[in-house]
């Protein structure tokens, strides 16, 4: 299968990073096409712009030749893999936006004949969350995991529900131990490299 | 009361614009001190940086260009959150201030054994958070509600225990009709002006 792997890190050595590349060798070890689209590195904009709101409406809804990119990469992907850390219980703005701007209508969702919204990227069969906290999981379940709600719920109604989910968290990673991070990239691998 | 508005859309001709001239004009009407920051208007950069990154646990000093959003946070009693959800949430230019803005030593402060911050807001003792949803109000249930959680769970933790919240939200946006949207502006001056 053709997998895409969305990496949102401000820096070029760190623990996401790792994780980053944990998921793409496992991937690759169980046969999979990869692309990575590194969001901090191509230098995406997150802001929608009044422009791109305007174009939202109308047929061209793309103004961006990163969104175009990243849009053709979406609808070529049957495994869809998000590595990031949680901040404020979400994702980064950088990837917030990157969704915003390329989930747009023709790409995340299309009308039908009567008007109603439905799931534009039916081709996916895996998504799959990645992701760091600062929070215990016990935290974190009480209070808030909206990255998760985002790409498990908000990001399903545009695949359509027919597809296998998976998360891969790791809590509290302030006060984690170098094993607990050594135990959590290699279970990202072994995950990965059996999907 | 000492009133901080944060409003987040790129047009001035927008629904949200109109949303934010009456939530001003209520909490004006009831006597509080305003202040408003509109992120697109002042070109806020919503991303988190390397720079920001490397001084995650540092002085707020070392990230100049967040100061006066800082000070403003400081200076407020109560916060205002004026946006469109996109995602069931902030869109990327309010997470970004979040992110970018409610840094260690503005917000909170992370004790050097532990996980859980200590919050620094506690002059915050209100939230509001006005909001129009695209889509109907099963359907973001269904999307899990993440930027109701994020605005009245998360940002709320760090500000006075006794913080009060609202949330003021015209779901299905979409389909609604002028009078849908006029009674809309009605109830966020009810609301505000409280």
């Amino acid at each position: 299968m053709r997998a895409l792997v969305v990496l949102t890190h401000p820096r070029e050595q760190s623990f996401t990073r790792a994780a980053c590349d944990a998921a793409v060798s496992g991937l690759t070890r169980a046969g999979h096409e990869v692309t990575v689209l590194d969001l901090y590195a191509m230098g995406f904009e997150p802001a929608m712009t009044n422009a791109e709101i305007v174009a939202y409406h109308s047929d061209e809804p793309i103004l961006d030749p990163l969104v175009a990119q990243s849009a053709a990469a979406l609808q070529a992907a049957q495994i869809l893999v998000f590595v990031y850390p949680t901040w404020w219980s979400g994702l980064p703005a950088m990837l917030k936006g990157w969704l915003e701007k390329t989930l747009v209508p023709g790409v995340g969702f299309v009308f039908n004949n009567n008007h109603r919204v439905r799931p534009g990227l039916t081709q996916v069969r895996h998504i799959v969350g990645i992701s760091t906290y600062g929070s215990p999981r016990t935290y974190v379940k009480a209070i808030n995991d909206n990255g998760r709600r985002t790409l498990m719920r908000a990001l399903r109604l545009q695949t359509g529900l027919r597809l296998r989910s998976m998360w891969l968290g790791l809590y509290a990673i302030d006060t984690s131990t170098p094993e607990q991070r050594a135990n959590f990239l290699a279970k990202i691998e072994s995950r990965m490299a059996s999907l | 009361m000492k009133t901080l508005v944060i409003f987040c859309h790129p047009s001035a001709n927008s629904f949200a614009a109109a949303v934010l001239d009456t939530s001003v004009a209520a909490l004006h009407a009831a006597g509080h001190e305003v202040r408003v920051t509109d992120l697109y208007a002042e070109g806020f950069d919503p991303v988190f940086s390397a720079h920001d990154h490397e001084h995650h646990l540092d002085d707020p000093s070392t990230k100049p260009d967040i100061a006066h959003h800082a000070a403003n946070l400081r200076w407020c009693e109560s916060l205002v959150l004026v946006y469109p959800s996109w995602w069931a949430g902030q869109p990327a230019m309010l997470k970004g201030w979040i992110d970018r803005v409610w840094v260690n030593g503005v917000a909170w402060e992370l004790p050097t054994d532990g996980n859980r911050l200590r919050p620094l807001l506690r002059n915050i003792r209100r939230l509001h958070v006005v909001t129009t949803h695209g889509s109907s109000k099963w359907i973001n249930a269904l999307e899990g509600e993440g930027g109701k959680r994020t605005a009245l769970r998360s940002l709320r933790v760090l500000c006075s225990p006794r913080c009060r919240t609202s949330w003021i939200a015209l779901y299905n946006i979409d389909r609604s009709t002028l009078e849908q949207r006029n009674q809309f502006l009605r109830r966020v001056t009810a609301r505000l002006s409280k």
